[in-house]
């Protein structure tokens, strides 16, 4: 063990007792100066404080499952508190012992607390009834600690008498004891001391009982911890671990594995192998002694108080070695290399790793290579190891027992350990500061002397590295030795690279840091609590776990949380809406989560409004948080088409400037505020008509007038002053006369509100002398009165005159064209659906379903016999074949003067005596040979584009090295075979393809396009003549389609024959119908069958055959044609019966079986001698022995042939 | 060491990425990569089939043995056909004399290169045997162990070439024409079922710093050989897309397409082929093609094929 993890660590008073809450990540602590704290260890916060106990308090338990503590302290008060923080405090004290409380706790499923104190008794509580139901008695000094049995109804104590006692309470749960006070005597009746377990030396502090074995530790002053067994009957001492040097203060048992973890007042922690009882690490702590230990019933975490403080530590790691590769996880769990399938959920083990490194620490981590099928595994122990082992195939690992990886493993020292190529990986010394990039073999094949102080490496993308240092992060190019980037970050732990390696995740403690691949761009996210792990998600999204959440990042640094968890996970692939993850103890697990959200961002960043549209209109998410995101991210528009509400309505499309909106939703609105700023966003964009709606909506009469005067509304204007006289407001009028521009009422005004002064004058300056005159009368004076007033010039001054009135035009305002979702909104064609080029993953499954497909049909001729392997005697060797030749060679001067060797088509040649095999060699006269002998094909010509275009089909050409002449690659068809002995050319055509365009045939027979099904079936002929087979079956099955299209080719070339009799000697009735005849007696599917048929009944029933046209209707009948069809039929067969007679006699006896000779088309009776094709077996007139089979147009009739070898 | 952008030129022709090569900006003529990069470049231009270029590009008075070798080289390819290519063939063997000699200028990186690029020409010119010579039996050059490998494996030696890659393998660390050498031969021999070509093209595709349609053909290849024909053909593609008059991706597609089981393959086939016999009638692949069909003229006169049997 060479980890001690520590979580946490508080600083305090002396820390006498601990407990862990079993769901929640509290812990509690008694304190040496009486109080009792509640820490929060995952956030580091102290929660709560209890302090009413007087005196140091020893004793803390809590409840398994409601929310309660319990307390004992040196004031020999039992206390039990609520501590929910709504109404935390002490529920009740339970008073009766008489000296100080040591230990204190819950009974697993009764409503019981046990008890133990230094007045040498045990109690236990019913703390429903808050009394005291069981003294338990027989220890004669302290009793420092008493647990329940976890199942059983036992009870097991420790004391300074040097005992440890089991008691037996099975007693107490038959009846409530009639306790009545002091009733001492009738409690011992209910538990009764079952063993006494003597063999310290010294007082014992602390016994506890294994969580499932039948086993007890024990901790004691004498130094040692002992473990002890017990049966029915006895229970007997087995082992002493020795080593500390002080008193052994705690000991407990591991919650799940096989070890032992102690405390003492020699300061230290140490941790024991439970089966060998030895020493496994030591923690050492500098001034504090260890007071008392508290396991997690659950997860691997552990507290320890000391005099100062607590410490809560984890023995071991806890994140699983993985990797992920395709739709595999291939992760460790026990010690065990298993694989897991994301998609079928399969999961098996693989490999063994348990011999690698200490039994005691798992794996570090492990590295994947799909090229290989290897593992590189390192774990931590011994300075840091690494093992390369090859993965064993799945199919082997079924059943019987794994590999170990010990078997054939490769190992060596390094801390850290990655494949950086398909047969390269890359190790890191720590110490000496070197990294190796090592081959396959384990062997060395580059060192590297990193540029920085180098703590973890992991792969960088192809050739390069990262290197995670103590204050950065540097991309290093491998070939070249280099640093390519350098980025700043806390030292990174873990390193994510997303699907297509664009981006990567570079993980610390507590940022994340998303750099593209050559660390030229970057973002950093902190976050405050420790980071776990992450995934990046089939969208480019990472996807990271906190202590208690997982999260979404963007790419540029955006990011979110999208659940809470209640303990860590690690992710390890984010597919769609799962999330899939290993928990603590390396179990797969899923967690479905809706990605809408950070899929809405993501799209938003990307300006894809097709996706965006398509969130927008088929979720229901989208809550006041996105718009708020939206209206900080500057897309007030987009936010507004999420928005029902008026007043969001309104506010963002004043944001936006989308004054269509506003006016609407100001008009349901209906408050002035809103009418106001309306009018300031309508001003700002010059869009006057709505500013003045605005103004006449809050009655805004100045600003109105103004606006009027402003865009030169004169008519306007002249209203607003009529509005203004209504309203009886002279200052409104005056100003509008002004602005109209309007003397006479300007003075009217004036005069009405008896400013005869200032109504004379602007008359008078404006040359109104009558006005002025009327004025003075009015006023009462005469001209004379006025005398002493200067005299001043006409006045001129008016407003301007309207030039151009802009009353009906809208100035250009801001952005006035349509965006992308007022169209698509309008339109609404997205109800059938723009579809986004991804929507969670469904679209990529169905192209793989499709691919499947593919891969079916290309599979169909591919099953190389397994048993193949079984012939050859080193399949290993490579070069099997030219060894001897490489022997001889090696004395040669290797350079100049070597000669040629054998070539690949010559190999093909060699290994196979199949005449399509040498023709993809190019070797067509050895194939033309073949062919002759074994079908007896003579007429080659037709066959020459079919040659060509196999031999081209076998061949391909590469120029790896610039300018020199490409090289001939060669397509074998056992790619998996590489010995030259048995390599073979790839098969252009399978029976599969032949037999599709035997289907093409077949059609053109059905459609009545019998030239083209005559080329058609003579190509399928010459096609198969090429074929490879590869097995009995196969061959089968090429002699079946042989014999059917030579049935069929026949014929059609019998029905063309009849076609051109028909046309060109219409008088030879006779020939017409026989050849009509021997057309139903060719070998054809029941469809096609029809045909012939129904061809024959109509030629017969024209020349008044009957007989015969009812003996081709009842055959017709047979084969249960269409109802239609079949009534003619009937008819037929009828007419037939009523007139047996046939008109013309023709040489057809339909009753003698026959074949029907290709040549002549004539019929050749059973018995009449034939000749036949080698090749499709055609029947002949014995006279065209030695002719060209005219319906292949390839084979000399009756030309003896082997037939095909069979190869395989 | 080279400089990293020499390195990046390098490592781009290696992969055949000669578009990129020969886009890129020279360095100062007075900077140490000049002559290397601009050799690269020329030979790029070579690649592509453009020795007019080449010989546009590389400066006609220098006295570098390495831009005379490349500026030859050119001529040759250009020439080629005629006879007037052995004039060049000779100034070749006159430099690859030369540089034996002390008093020449150059480095020795341009003396490993004119050795390689008299190889290259002899190789063209079928004279393997002298081009074998030239390179030399051990060489430390990498790029002339390549050359070495390639006429090994034109001549059916790949226990030869596996010879000389596991000798190279001693002192050229892990490099990358080192690995490229290593799955040519895999290439060739087909050793577990192309794994290892398979896996080197399809992580040089992954990597960062460089695009070749070149690789990718060389993966659509790797793929046909590997019986993936659809997948092949999905590379060739690509790769066409990217550089359309690549004769060696458009055969290799045309192999792809005829033997994928798709019917519209083999008429696509077809058509490709007939593109590739017009306009590549230089082709290797075209000219075997034609020596196949004479052959098979040959073969077939040896049958008489006797009358068709015809009812009298």
């Amino acid at each position: 063990m060479s980890v001690m993890l520590t979580k946490f660590e508080s600083k305090s008073n002396r820390v006498k007792g601990l407990a862990f809450h079993p769901t929640q990540p509290l812990l509690a602590a008694g304190l040496h100066n009486g109080s009792i704290q509640l820490w929060n260890y995952r956030m580091g916060v102290l929660v709560d404080r209890f302090e009413e106990h007087e005196g140091p308090v020893r004793a803390v338990h809590f409840h398994p499952s409601r929310a309660l503590l319990v307390s004992g302290g040196d004031d020999y008060k039992i206390k039990v508190w609520d501590i929910r923080p709504q109404n935390r405090r002490c529920l009740f004290t339970l008073h009766g012992h008489l000296d100080y409380l040591r230990t204190t706790q819950f009974h697993h499923e009764m409503p019981w607390i046990i008890s133990c104190s230094d007045d040498q008794t045990i109690r236990i509580w019913n703390s429903t009834s808050r009394n005291c139901i069981a003294v338990l008695t027989g220890h004669s000094h302290y009793v420092m600690s008493a647990f329940f049995h976890p199942k059983d109804d036992l009870v097991v104590s420790a004391s300074m008498d040097q005992t440890v006692r089991v008691w037996d309470i099975s007693g107490l749960r038959k009846g409530s004891p009639n306790a009545g006070p002091g009733n001492f005597e009738t409690f011992d009746t209910f538990s009764t001391v079952k063993y006494v377990l003597e063999g310290h030396d010294r007082g014992v502090n602390y016994a506890t009982f294994h969580p499932t074995l039948p086993l007890i530790l024990s901790a004691a002053d004498d130094r040692t911890i002992k473990i002890w067994r017990m049966s029915e009957t006895k229970a007997w001492e087995v082992d002493s671990c020795r080593g500390h040097f002080n008193n052994v203060s705690a000991a407990i048992f591991h919650p799940k594995h096989e070890l032992i973890v102690s405390c003492g007042e020699d300061k230290t922690v140490r941790v024991w192998d439970l089966a060998k009882r030895t020493a496994i690490q030591t923690f050492r702590r500098e001034h504090d002694r260890f007071w008392d230990l508290a396991a997690h019933p659950n997860l691997n975490l552990f507290a320890a108080g000391h005099d100062s403080g607590l410490i809560v530590f984890k023995l071991e790691r806890e994140r699983p070695a993985f990797a992920v590769h395709q739709n595999t996880l291939y992760y460790i769990r026990d010690k065990y290399v298993r694989a897991y399938d994301f998609e079928t959920a399969a999961d098996i083990g693989l490999l063994s790793v348990r011999k690698f490194g200490s039994p005691y620490v798992p794996p570090r981590t492990l590295s994947f290579n799909p090229a290989e099928n290897a593992v590189i595994v390192t774990i931590s122990s011994d300075n840091g190891m690494y093992e390369l082992t090859t993965l064993p195939k799945p199919s082997s690992a079924q059943g019987g027992d794994l590999k170990d990886s010990s078997v054939d493993g490769k190992k060596g020292s390094g801390m850290s350990a990655i494949f950086v190529a398909r047969n390269r990986f890359a190790v890191l010394n720590k110490t000496t500061q070197i990294i190796e990039v090592r081959d396959t073999s384990n062997s060395v094949v580059k060192t590297i002397k990193p540029p920085v102080q180098t703590n973890e490496i992991f792969y960088g993308g192809t050739a390069c590295l990262i290197l995670s240092s103590t204050a950065t992060v540097v991309l290093y190019d491998i070939q070249q030795q280099k640093t390519l980037a350098e980025v700043n970050s806390p030292p990174v732990k873990y390193v994510m690279w997303n699907a297509d390696s664009s981006l990567v995740a570079l993980m610390s403690k507590h940022t994340i840091t998303i750099a593209n691949r050559n660390f030229s761009q970057h973002s950093l996210i902190h976050e405050t609590i420790r980071i776990k792990s992450g995934a990046w998600d089939d969208a480019g999204v990472f996807i990271y776990s906190t202590l208690n959440h997982v999260k979404y990042c963007l790419y540029q640094g955006d990011h979110g949380v999208i659940c809470t968890l209640d303990n860590p996970v690690y992710l390890t692939r984010v597919k769609g809406k799962t999330i899939h993850c290993l928990d603590r103890s390396a179990r797969p697990r899923t967690i479905t989560f809706d990605p809408t959200e950070y899929r809405f961002k993501l799209a938003l960043l990307r300006n894809n409004y097709e996706e965006m549209l398509y969130i927008i209109k088929t979720s229901t998410l989208l809550g006041q948080s996105i718009i708020a995101y939206l209206q900080q991210k500057g897309f007030p528009e987009i936010a507004l088409h999420f928005v029902q509400d008026t007043n969001t309505r309104f506010e963002l499309a004043i944001e936006c400037g989308n004054l269509d909106v506003a006016v609407e939703t100001a008009e349901s609105i209906v408050r002035p505020d809103c009418w106001d700023r309306l009018a300031q966003q309508a001003l700002k964009q010059g869009n006057h008509k709505i500013v003045e709606k605005a103004y006449q909506k809050t009655k805004n009469f100045d600003k109105l007038s103004f606006l009027y005067l402003a865009t030169g509304g004169t008519d306007k204007l002249s209203k607003m002053q009529k509005i203004a006289d209504a309203r009886g407001n002279p200052m409104s009028r005056f100003h509008n006369a002004l602005y109209a521009g309007d003397v006479t009422s300007r003075i009217s005004v004036l005069r009405d509100v008896g400013m005869y002064p200032l109504a004379y004058l602007t008359a008078k300056s404006h040359g109104l002398e009558e006005l002025a005159e009327e004025i003075l009368e009015a006023a009462g004076l005469s001209p004379a009165d006025v005398d002493d007033v200067p005299t001043f010039g006409q006045s001129s001054r008016k407003p301007p005159l309207v030039i151009n009135p802009t009353t009906d035009l809208i100035w250009p305002s801001l952005s006035t064209g349509e965006n992308f979702f007022d169209r698509a909104l309008a339109s609404g064609s997205l109800e059938n659906g723009i579809e986004p080029t991804y929507t969670n993953g469904d679209a990529a499954a169905g192209s793989l379903a499709a691919l499947d497909d593919w891969a079916k049909d290309e599979e169909v001729h591919e099953d190389i016999d397994p048993e193949e392997g079984g012939w050859e005697l080193d399949a290993g060797a490579e070069f099997s074949a030219s060894h001897e030749v490489q022997e001889e060679i090696e004395e040669e001067e290797l350079g100049a003067g070597a000669t040629p060797g054998i070539s690949e088509a010559e190999h093909w040649v060699r290994n196979s005596p199949l005449a399509a095999d040498h023709v993809a060699a190019g070797s067509f006269d050895t194939a033309m040979q073949l062919l002759n002998r074994q079908l007896g094909i003579v007429n080659f010509e037709p066959l020459k584009p079919l040659f060509l275009s196999i031999y081209r089909l076998s061949h391909i050409y590469l120029s790896p090295v610039a300018s020199l002449p490409p090289l001939q690659l060669h397509v074998r068809r056992n790619p998996s075979e590489s010995s030259p002995s048995r390599v073979l050319p790839v098969a252009p055509r399978s029976l599969q393809s032949v037999r599709l365009e035997f289907a093409d045939g077949a059609r053109d027979v059905a459609g009545n396009r019998l030239v083209n099904a005559q080329a058609t079936f003579r190509s399928v002929l010459r096609a198969l003549l090429v074929l490879v087979l590869n097995s009995d079956e196969d061959a089968k099955q090429w002699r079946d389609i042989v014999t059917t299209a030579r049935e069929y080719l026949l014929g059609v070339s019998i029905e063309l024959e009849r076609r051109r009799v028909a046309q060109e000697e219409p008088d030879n009735i006779k020939r017409n119908l026989e050849l009509a005849a021997y057309f139903t007696h060719c070998q054809l599917q029941p469809v096609h069958m029809q045909i012939a048929l129904r061809s024959a009944i109509t030629v017969f029933g024209k020349a008044n055959n009957s007989a015969h046209a009812a003996r081709f209707a009842k055959r017709l009948l047979e084969l249960k044609p269409d109802a239609k069809i079949a009534a003619t039929a009937r008819q037929r067969v009828a007419a037939g019966e009523r007139n047996p007679r046939n008109a013309i006699e023709i040489s057809y006896d339909e009753f003698t079986s026959f074949e029907i000779c290709a040549a002549s088309f004539t019929a050749i009776y059973k018995g009449s001698p034939s000749v036949q094709c080698p090749y499709t077996n055609a029947t002949f007139q014995p006279q065209y022995k030695g002719s060209l089979d005219p319906l292949t147009e390839l084979t000399e009739i009756g030309a003896s042939a082997s037939g095909l070898p069979a190869p395989w | 060491m080279d400089s990293s952008e020499l390195y990046h030129v390098k490592q781009q022709f290696v992969l055949g990425a000669y578009k990129t090569v020969v886009d890129l900006t020279l360095p100062d003529p007075n900077s140490p990569d000049y002559i290397p990069t601009l050799i690269y470049q020329a030979r790029s231009y070579i690649a592509l089939n453009n020795p007019k270029a080449a010989l546009q590009l590389v400066p006609t008075d220098s006295e570098n043995v390495a831009l005379k070798a490349v500026a030859t080289l050119a001529e040759f390819v250009e020439k080629e056909g005629t006879t007037d290519k052995e004039a060049s063939l000779e100034e070749l063997r006159d430099l690859a004399v030369e540089i034996e000699s002390d008093d020449v200028e150059g480095t020795d990186r341009d003396k490993a290169t004119v050795r390689v690029l008299a190889g290259i020409a002899f190789a063209r010119a079928g004279e393997l045997e002298e081009a074998l010579e030239t390179l030399g039996v051990d060489t430390e050059d990498l790029e002339a162990v390549a050359v070495i490998v390639q006429i090994y494996l034109s001549i059916n030696r790949p226990d030869l070439a596996k010879k000389e890659f596991e000798r190279s393998k001693r002192w050229a660390e892990d490099d990358l024409l080192l690995q490229l050498i290593e799955s040519i031969i895999g290439l060739v021999t087909g050793k577990d079922g192309y794994h290892n070509p398979y896996t080197f093209y399809t992580e040089q595709l992954g990597n960062p710093s460089l695009s070749s349609p070149h690789v990718l053909t060389a993966r659509g290849v790797t793929r046909i050989l590997r019986n993936e024909f659809s997948e092949a053909q999905s590379d060739l593609e690509e790769s066409l897309e990217q550089y359309k008059d690549d004769p060696e991706a458009l055969t290799a597609f045309a192999v792809a397409s005829g033997l994928s089981s798709a019917k519209k393959g083999e008429t696509n086939a077809n058509e490709l082929w007939a593109r590739l016999t017009s306009e590549y009638s230089n082709h290797p692949s075209v000219v075997d093609l034609s020596t196949k069909s004479a052959l098979f003229d040959d073969a077939m006169a040896k049958y008489t094929v006797p009358p068709l049997a015809a009812a009298a």
